[in-house]
């Protein structure tokens, strides 16, 4: 059995400056949610279009077995889905449409979208809790519901690897919580063993801690940690967001009214 | 469904309408009872140059509502990539070194139109930057040349006749359309507008952005060029017969929209619609407000120009 995903000895440069160097990561089996941390600069986007096939780069990246460098987009699109920090949806054009864009690779030419696809469609859009709104037009909507809208289009694409970059950075915080609580049951499945994974930039990394599984910390182009929030003891942790975000605690709590699970937060220390 | 109704009777009101206005008085019993005259005006005058209303607006809204969503830009027009500019040098060469006659101007037009498009994308394919911004430049710089060469033109062309000659083919009209004249270039519309219609999921996927639609499947630098030259060959064609129209590109699919709300695939149909419905109505005017013969475009620049107007007060609301 090929690993799940791999990224081997990954490396980037734009005109000679170096954006990523050396990256390697593998996980073996799906089912994982992984966040990239680090600061502005640092390379979490060049790393997404990397896998993209958007950006040349030195190394391999594969998704069970498939090297994923120049696959044509119908192709690439079977494997991956790419959600970007807004989508670029500028002309009027129903909620639904927008949704139903999920099928464009699985789509012959001339061929139409059928019945069982637009209720599959309907089916995303209740499941990101966006139901009612699938008659409306996509550009009337927040910029949170636009979010629940792609992502509900990302689950239609039915791909293995989902890729999101910076999904919080226009979300206010009910909604950054909403929409990784959505993501984590899409990779996390409760009732089947999941095929997927997700890959995740994100700015803030207690988000990263309360869903993902693992948390992948560059700096200067470089991966400097790989975290694991599940086992990996508070100290070591606390070192390894340091070298990123500067002095700063890790606290863990727990609220039994709330939830068994413990959360933790992050305090800078000035 | 019942917008779109009701927009298709209107243009049949409007066709109708067409078929009976102008110069020589038309009435159904005269055409019943066969009275040649009658008869004869109408085959050869009304009924070709109504047909050309129909279709070549309706192949313009098409078209419009193409470059719009393709270009991701409300305000895009044929223009943006040259088609019209590059007709007028092509009509304005055949005026001056072939015949002022209709084939040739319709067939010099359409190759100028075709030839300037296909520069602007062949520019757009050597630059290492393939976005729609340069298209657009592409555009632009191929606009700029066409015009050059228009102005050339016209410096040699003789001011008494082949000089108003340019000037009345850049105003547009419908006048002198004969059936031997729209043959070739309805057909190119009435297949070109199909399959836009036939392609209007790929159409929708080209208006995300670039990145987003690589990410769904869609090959966008090979979809977008044939998506923009079918809209091409549809403009290419009908303002071959017709001379520069403004703004039924510009006007229909906002219409459209306006009317149906979202982008859906009735919203490309209804932009034709409102295509022919405002190439019609303003040919009727053309046609019938004055002594002589106006042309078509200052009928439709005047609709056009309050409509944009509107758009951009409206515009802000949102």
């Amino acid at each position: 059995m090929p690993e799940h995903f791999s990224i081997r000895d990954l490396s980037v440069s734009l005109s000679g400056t170096p954006i990523l160097e050396h990256i390697t990561y593998s996980v073996k089996e799906p089912g994982h949610m992984i966040a990239l941390l680090g600061p502005n600069g640092s390379g979490k986007t060049t790393l997404l279009r990397s896998i993209c096939g958007e950006l040349p780069y030195d190394g391999d990246i594969r998704l069970n077995g498939t090297d994923l460098s120049g696959l044509p987009p119908k192709k690439l699109a079977s494997h991956i889905s790419y959600v970007p920090q807004q989508s670029g949806i500028s002309i009027s054009m129903s909620v639904l449409d927008v949704v139903l864009m999920g099928f464009y690779s699985r789509l012959r030419l001339l061929a139409q979208p059928t019945g069982s696809m637009r209720e599959d469609a309907l089916r995303a859009l209740s499941l990101v809790g966006m139901a009612d709104f699938s008659d409306r037009d996509y550009l009337t909507l927040s910029g949170g519901e636009k979010q629940l809208v792609i992502l509900a289009r990302t689950l239609i694409e039915d791909t293995t690897l989902l890729l999101f970059d910076e999904p919080d950075s226009s979300l206010d915080l009910g909604n950054k919580y909403r929409m990784l609580r959505l993501i984590s049951q899409m990779v996390h499945k409760a009732d089947a063993p999941s095929k997927k994974s997700a890959l995740i930039c994100l700015h803030d990394p207690v988000l990263a801690l309360s869903f993902c599984d693992t948390l992948l910390l560059l700096k200067n182009s470089r991966l400097i940690h790989t975290l694991h929030p599940a086992g990996d003891p508070i100290s070591e942790m606390e070192q390894a967001f340091s070298e990123i975000y500067g002095p700063i605690r890790l606290i863990e709590f727990s609220d039994p009214q709330f939830s068994e699970q413990k959360r933790r937060i992050l305090l800078p220390m000035p | 469904m019942a917008i779109l109704t009701l927009a298709m009777a209107l243009t049949v009101i409007a066709f109708v309408s067409a078929l009976m206005t102008g110069k020589y008085p038309i009435s159904l019993s005269g055409l019943l009872s066969g009275e040649p005259m009658e008869v004869r005006t109408f085959t050869v005058l009304r009924l070709p140059r109504s047909l050309m209303g129909l279709i070549g607006g309706f192949g313009l809204g098409v078209a419009g509502f193409v470059y719009q969503t393709v270009f991701r830009n409300p305000l895009a027009s044929p223009d943006i990539i040259g088609v019209s500019s590059g007709a007028s040098a092509g009509a304005a060469f055949a005026i001056l070194f072939v015949s002022s006659a209709s084939p040739s101007t319709t067939g010099f037009a359409f190759l100028g139109g075709l030839l300037a498009v296909c520069l602007s994308l062949g520019l757009t394919a050597l630059s290492p930057v393939k976005e729609h911004a340069s298209i657009v430049l592409a555009g632009i710089a191929v606009h700029s040349l066409a015009q050059t060469f228009l102005m050339a033109l016209k410096l040699m062309a003789d001011p008494e006749k082949q000089l108003a000659s340019i000037e009345y083919w850049i105003m547009g009209s419908l006048s002198g359309v004969t059936a031997s004249k729209i043959r070739i270039p309805v057909l190119i519309i009435l297949v070109t507008s199909f399959t836009a219609f036939l392609l209007h999921r790929h159409i929708l996927a080209l208006s995300v952005r670039e990145d987003e639609a690589r990410m769904l499947g869609v090959s966008v630098q090979k979809t977008r060029f044939f998506v923009l030259l079918l809209a091409t060959l549809t403009v290419a064609a009908a303002i071959s017969v017709t001379g520069l129209i403004s703004f039924i590109g510009l006007l229909a699919p906002h219409i459209a929209r306006l009317l149906t709300g979202h982008n859906r695939q009735s919203a490309c149909v209804l932009s034709g619609i409102m295509g022919s419905l405002l190439l019609l109505t303003a040919d009727i005017f053309a046609k019938s407000l004055a002594t002589v013969e106006l042309p078509v475009s200052i009928f439709t620049s005047l609709l056009g120009a309050p409509f944009l107007i509107f758009l951009i007060l409206s515009e802000r609301r949102r």
